[in-house]
């Protein structure tokens, strides 16, 4: 049977390596990009059977690439968690819970991520 | 023509931050009480910081945080120490590394060739980073593509174009974790490290390091852990590293020795092994002041000596005695929410 893939894009390339270690060390295989556009490149060559998406990213935030996903009936079942530092937390911030809610992730991870929580729901997702 | 540059995910660049380079010459170790505890009273975020045994270190703040920071150090620097601010510093990061010795060499060759004076390098479990002059990011990141290919830009004037504005930055920062534990992604250990340390009479001399690191890549070595920093008055630059060695070789020490000799003729490197690192990933010290002083503190607590210590994108690494490990896996344990490898 053939590894289940996982793509995760963050801008952070350390939270991007922890949670590929931890995934690939529970049999997953992962693939990673560090922006939105990176991120759409990376789904057109190859259908993740989860997304995990950052919220603030460079280029195209996660909202955005979510948003498009989600109304795309090619990528729309693909289960996304998103990583979210906003909300009550970052009160200067753009970016809202509501519009989080608006746009049909699967799951929404605040940050600080604790990487075991986040494995857990990738795992609630396949 | 093939290309021959080496694919890379991606590139990072911090602005307008203020770095210091200072030294005790006692060598007393203490990192802790000399450096982070002031800093972390003041409430001075760090976002970069490489110290080596010895008391000498390379710390970077935000722009406007430059002058407290330099003045506290030189309060609690010994007589016959030294602290210069270096204001207008940028951190540029390149990542994955993969701990691949030759992604860092080649990292380290492009600055050398970009003729850039370095303050500090650091790397992090995923990226390795630069400071240097923000008037020498330009020429920096334009020697970078001609040594790598990244997945997201096609050309330096990409990657320019697609920097977030300031404001940006402002906000990442404004996500100030406020949680009483301090909250770490993981803890990873990783013994059986060797440690390599030496200087090399200066920076412009970078290149010959650069080739050495890609010359490791031969023996099947990977580099976990690296930093550089300039000695006492910058007449010298110190570079620390680790390596691991593949599962089924023996020890190749004294190949690696006779490798950096080549390349660096006047170099007298120096071993110690075996040594553990431990990767704290994702504390986001840069995000929260005192976290560093934190750590020190716990490990000072174990009695556990710190060898060398980088902090970098959102990471803390350091390189303990091997014997030591025990004691700061279970110090950093409690002291941190975090799973543990």
């Amino acid at each position: 049977m053939s590894k289940k893939y996982v793509l995760i894009v963050d801008d952070d390339p350390d939270l991007v390596e922890t949670v590929s270690m931890m995934l690939e060390s529970k049999g997953y295989e992962v693939g990673k990009a560090y922006d939105g556009i990176e991120g759409e490149e990376a789904i057109k060559k190859r259908r993740p059977d989860v997304l995990i998406l950052d919220v603030m990213m460079p280029r195209k935030n996660g909202y955005q690439l979510c948003k498009e996903l989600k109304s795309n009936k090619w990528t729309q079942e693909i289960p996304i968690v998103l990583l979210t530092a906003v909300g009550e937390a970052v009160p200067t911030t753009s970016y809202s819970h509501a519009e989080g809610m608006a746009i049909e992730a699967e799951d929404f991870i605040p940050k600080p991520v604790d990487a075991k929580t986040l494995v857990e729901a990738v795992e609630r997702l396949l | 023509m093939d290309d021959q540059r080496i694919r890379i995910g991606g590139l990072k660049v911090l602005e307008g931050g203020a770095c210091v380079v200072s030294s005790s010459p006692r060598g007393e170790d203490r990192l802790a009480d000399r450096v982070c505890a002031p800093l972390a009273q003041s409430k001075i975020n760090l976002t970069f910081l490489t110290h080596v045994a010895g008391d000498r270190e390379v710390l970077c703040t935000a722009g406007e945080a430059g002058e407290a920071a330099l003045t506290l150090l030189k309060t609690h620097t010994e007589p016959g120490g030294h602290a210069n601010l270096h204001p207008g510093a940028s951190i540029l990061s390149l990542y994955p590394h993969d701990k691949r010795p030759e992604i860092i060499g080649n990292f380290i060759r492009s600055l050398a060739r970009a003729r850039v004076i370095i303050h500090g390098l650091a790397s992090s479990p995923a990226a390795i980073s630069a400071v240097f002059s923000s008037r020498r990011k330009k020429a920096v990141v334009q020697q970078l593509f001609q040594d790598f290919r990244f997945s997201s830009f096609d050309s330096p004037q990409d990657f320019f174009e697609a920097q977030p504005p300031p404001e940006e930055y402002v906000q990442k920062v404004v996500a100030t974790y406020q949680e009483k534990t301090i909250k770490v992604y993981w803890i990873v250990p990783q013994p059986d490290l060797d440690l390599w340390g030496m200087s090399i009479s200066s920076a412009e001399i970078l290149e010959g390091l650069a080739n050495a690191l890609m010359d490791l890549a031969d023996l099947g070595l990977k580099v976990p852990f690296l930093v550089a920093l300039p000695g006492l008055e910058g007449k010298e630059f110190i570079v620390s590293f680790s390596t691991a060695r593949p599962q089924a070789a023996g020890d190749q020490g004294e190949e690696v020795r006779r490798l950096l000799k080549r390349r660096l003729p006047e170099a007298r490197p120096m071993r110690l092994t075996p040594v553990a690192g431990i990767f704290l990933h994702g504390p986001h010290f840069g995000d929260r002041y005192g976290i560093t002083h934190t750590l020190l503190e716990a490990l000072e607590r174990a009695r556990v000596t710190i060898l060398a210590l980088s902090c970098t994108i959102s990471s803390i690494s350091l390189i303990i005695r091997q014997q030591e490990l025990a004691a700061a896996q279970l110090v950093l344990g409690k002291t941190f929410a975090a799973p543990v490898a």
